[in-house]
């Protein structure tokens, strides 16, 4: 198993007879990546299996070269935001946090200053001696956020992360996500809101009923759907001319006119003519092309066609 | 185990046993630990204000209503009921309140794990449990007066008390590794803590082979002063302290050694619980 690598061979998780996930295999590289499935679709599953909190039932894992029944050693470099939303009792910010850095080895002096360096870093310094019970949703998924991040770990796990956050914090948290990641970071991010993960990810692992349905950077994933035509939106102030030039292309299955009058949804099996041939029929029918976007290149759509539920093109 | 990772061992063992020592005797949860000590304490307090005028010339006597109080109540249930409580949290405790995954998210050997919560376990018990012995062991002693008084700082009186503090000590020890074992294995540990309650409390009575297997039957040989079981006691060869006491740490080892096992294949289903 590589030392470079997060690496998951053929596993398969099952609480007594119900199936967590299924012969997953998976190599995971450096960067933002995105676990995108619906609830209950094996994300979490994954996660802990990553951090340790479960072992496959069977199958392998490796986090860096390190198995997960290493907590010693796998623990150093993996920090892991968990989807719940449960705390010790009793504990404020600041002495979670502490606890947290005195089990990494920490000694009191050094723990108190990361946890106050740590608090700065995800907005909580007003409320650090403040309990834990008593913060927002928000505050609480920052809280944990540093708590994975207490130990610079090499590989952040993080489950739902921006669940309960408001606009502003998202930003904040995925701006933050993106500066780990551009540090040579793994930060595998989950979300069951596709368009999130459209936003923040460099590649995304599409999971379905536990298996891996997909996996990669999203336009190479929607490229090899071949079953499903490719759908452009020709935004324009003559889309019925732009739709009846389109339609004389070989590869083109479809034009349609939306109903705001001014765009013209085409789905080509070959994208990349359909774009070769558009300055072409831009310039013989006169028309004002606004904008020209992929329609369904998104995670949303392409997790729709690969599950069999095809979405509209956003 | 390498010699090099001792100190880190030692220091998250530590921080852990804190951290537990802390949430077991210093937040709600010792509310009913609290209660529990309150009911010796309060025997031993309206016995010293109602003791009869002709029994407080008697010093013996309070030596033996101490020393029966103490085994048939104090040790099999105050002390019990104290670890258990306090024990099987260490564990079921957090996986009740979905915070067991904190402490699984540690980079630290489960045997570390183990070792840092037990003693934090230990390190309560003994707040909790030693001074409420001693402060029981001495309103006992209190309708006496100055003769009791003088019985208490005598080295007889001293050498009593050390008994008993020890014999509280080391069923800390031992209650704690069974509590805690079973707070690993059982979704409700109190069921398992009944029944081994009914063995102990059973004891007197069972054949000397069954009564081995007993905790009791072992502190009860550690006793200053052997308290009286009743006719209906079935009486056995009295162990040797020395013995006792080690097969008691060897039973604690062995249980902390399954407390091991069982905490290395952990996993965290809280659904499941």
């Amino acid at each position: 198993m590589s030392a470079d690598l997060i690496t998951l061979r053929n596993v398969s998780k099952f609480y007594c007879e119900v199936l967590g996930v299924n012969r997953i295999t998976l190599d995971l590289k450096p960067g933002l990546t995105g676990l995108v499935g619906p609830n209950g679709s094996g994300k979490s599953t994954l996660m802990h299996l990553l951090a340790g909190l479960l072992r496959p039932t069977r199958g392998e894992v490796s986090v860096l070269g390190i198995p997960p029944d290493d907590p010693e050693r796998l623990l150093r470099v993996v920090g892991y935001c968990t989807q719940y939303d449960s705390f010790p009792s009793g504990a404020t910010g600041l002495s979670f946090l502490r606890h947290a850095l005195a089990l990494h080895g920490a000694g009191s002096d050094e723990a108190e200053r990361r946890s106050w360096e740590l608090l700065e870093k995800v907005g909580l310094t007003e409320a650090g001696r403040r309990r834990i019970a008593g913060y927002s949703k928000g505050m609480r998924q920052r809280i944990k956020l540093a708590h994975a991040l207490c130990h610079s770990p090499r590989v952040l796990v993080l489950d739902e992360p921006l669940n309960g956050l408001d606009p502003m914090g998202r930003t904040e948290m995925i701006e933050l996500f993106r500066e780990l990641a551009a540090g040579g970071r793994f930060v595998i991010v989950s979300s069951h809101i596709l368009n999130e993960v459209d936003a923040i990810c460099d590649a995304v692992v599409m999971i379905h009923g536990g298996s891996v349905v997909a996996e990669g950077q999203i336009r190479a994933v929607r490229g090899e759907i071949t079953s499903q035509p490719i759908q452009v939106l020709v935004r324009c102030d003559r889309p019925r001319a732009i739709a009846a030039a389109a339609f004389t292309l070989a590869h083109v299955v479809e034009a349609k006119l939306l109903d705001d009058g001014a765009s013209v949804l085409v789905r080509t099996r070959d994208a990349d003519a359909f774009y070769a041939s558009l300055t072409a029929i831009v310039l013989s029918t006169g028309a004002a092309v606004e904008t020209v976007l992929p329609a369904d290149e998104s995670v949303d759509a392409v997790y729709g066609y690969l599950i069999g539920q095809p979405g509209a093109p956003t | 185990m390498s010699g090099g990772r001792w100190p880190l061992w030692r220091r998250q063992a530590w921080a852990v046993a804190r951290h537990e020592a802390g949430r077991s005797a210093g937040s709600r949860r010792v509310l009913p630990v609290l209660l529990l000590l309150a009911m010796p304490l309060t025997l031993a307090g309206l016995r010293a204000l109602f003791l009869p005028a002709s029994q407080r010339l008697d010093l013996g006597h309070s030596t033996a209503d101490f020393a029966q109080m103490f085994a048939l109540f104090q040790l099999r249930f105050v002390v019990f009921f104290a670890c258990a409580l306090l024990f099987t949290k260490l564990f079921r405790g957090e996986i009740l309140e979905r915070s067991l995954h904190y402490s699984l998210l540690a980079p630290l050997d489960r045997a570390v794990l183990v070792a840092g919560k037990y003693l934090g376990g230990v390190i309560a018990a003994w707040i909790l449990l030693l001074p409420a012995t001693a402060l029981t062991f001495v309103l006992f002693h209190l309708p006496h007066g100055a003769a009791g008084m003088r019985q208490l700082l005598s080295a007889t009186g001293a050498a009593h008390l050390a008994g008993y503090l020890a014999v509280v000590a080391l069923a800390s020890c031992a209650y704690g590794a069974l509590f805690l074992l079973a707070g690993l294995y059982f979704g409700n540990p109190m069921v398992p803590a009944l029944l081994f309650l009914g063995w102990e409390v059973a004891t007197p009575f069972l054949p000397p082979a069954l009564k081995a297997l007993s905790f009791v039957h072992y502190l009860a040989s550690l006793l200053p002063v052997p308290p009286s079981l009743g006719p209906l006691a079935v009486l056995a060869r009295p162990i040797d302290p020395w013995l006792a006491g080690i097969a008691l740490l060897v039973t604690t080892a062995v249980l902390l050694a399954l407390a091991v096992r069982r905490a290395r294949r952990l996993e965290v289903e809280y659904a499941a619980e």
